[in-house]
């Protein structure tokens, strides 16, 4: 996979944080996914598609990032993962999704996303919709870690 | 002024509503798809509308919206992460009078909303 299509990702999550929650995300270093499972305990996916781009974002979360996240959205602290956080676990990915699709559009990237599906539990293997590698990025907040997990193949 | 917050996160609705309540705006309506929207679009004077729902999404919702005499004149406000050049214009040749990309701060909401009905 491209590392051009990394970046969009990357700048979008960061944005998003920012500007939703006044959160600043740091970004390590991103390497190849090796099996179906996922660190988090709450992970947020869309998928994208368009004749000629397959692919899909998920950002996963340990229930205390989780939680951070949903106080810095809406200002409002809960002790566990509720409906009310895995909607905004959601939206949060819909928004970073979407911030990605807007800059790989001015690259002439264009796709469509999916409206968002959130997971819950430890240990749950998420799907992937490229048969492609799968990037993660580990991210920082405050005391906090999270990764996100982008793939995109490109047919032809 | 009755306002219709439409968005699918109830997360994104509780947020623009508590942007809306600190600007003292306290008439507030929400919806969460666009089927819902339209049946509560009696005495709307502002609607604000993500456009990726599932049911009924906010470009078809705003269509309908300017195809009914009833409601055809209301402002329109889409809040969306559809961001692309593309996509803004469309929004804005079916009718929606501005446009806000997510992520947004509670500035740029109150701002685009003086502009539109202020
Ligand atoms: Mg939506």
């Amino acid at each position: 996979m491209d590392v051009r299509y990394i970046n969009p990702f990357i700048n979008s999550l960061i944005n998003t944080l920012k500007m939703m929650m006044d959160l600043d995300a740091v970004a390590a270093t991103p390497f190849v996914k090796d099996n179906s499972k996922t660190s988090g305990d709450i992970t947020g996916v869309i998928g994208f598609a368009e004749k000629k781009i397959m692919g899909s974002v998920a950002l996963s979360f340990p229930e205390k990032a989780a939680l951070m996240l949903f106080e810095g959205m809406t200002g409002e602290a809960t002790d566990e993962i509720n409906r009310d956080v895995e909607d905004c676990i959601g939206e949060v990915a819909n928004i970073v999704a979407g911030g990605a699709k807007t800059e790989m559009a001015g690259q002439g990237l264009s796709f469509n996303i999916s409206v968002p599906s959130v997971v819950v539990g430890q240990n749950h293997s998420i799907r992937h919709k490229a048969e492609t590698p799968v990037i993660v990025i580990p991210f920082s907040v405050k005391d906090e870690t999270f990764v996100m997990e982008v793939t995109m193949k490109l047919t032809d | 002024m009755k306002i219709l917050v439409v968005d699918d996160s109830a997360t994104m609705r509780r947020i623009i509503i508590n942007h809306l309540k600190q600007a003292g705006y306290s008439d507030i309506v929400e919806a969460s798809n666009g089927v819902e929207a339209l049946s509560r679009m009696s005495g709307i004077e502002l609607v604000l509308t993500d456009w990726n729902m599932p049911v009924m999404d906010g470009l078809s919702l705003v269509k309908e919206i300017r195809h009914n005499p009833n409601f055809s004149s209301v402002p329109i406000i889409m809040i969306t992460t559809e961001g692309a050049k593309e996509e803004v214009l469309e929004a804005l040749r079916n009718g929606v009078n501005d446009y806000i990309v997510k992520p947004f701060t509670k500035q740029i909401i109150l701002e685009k909303i003086e502009a539109v009905v202020g």
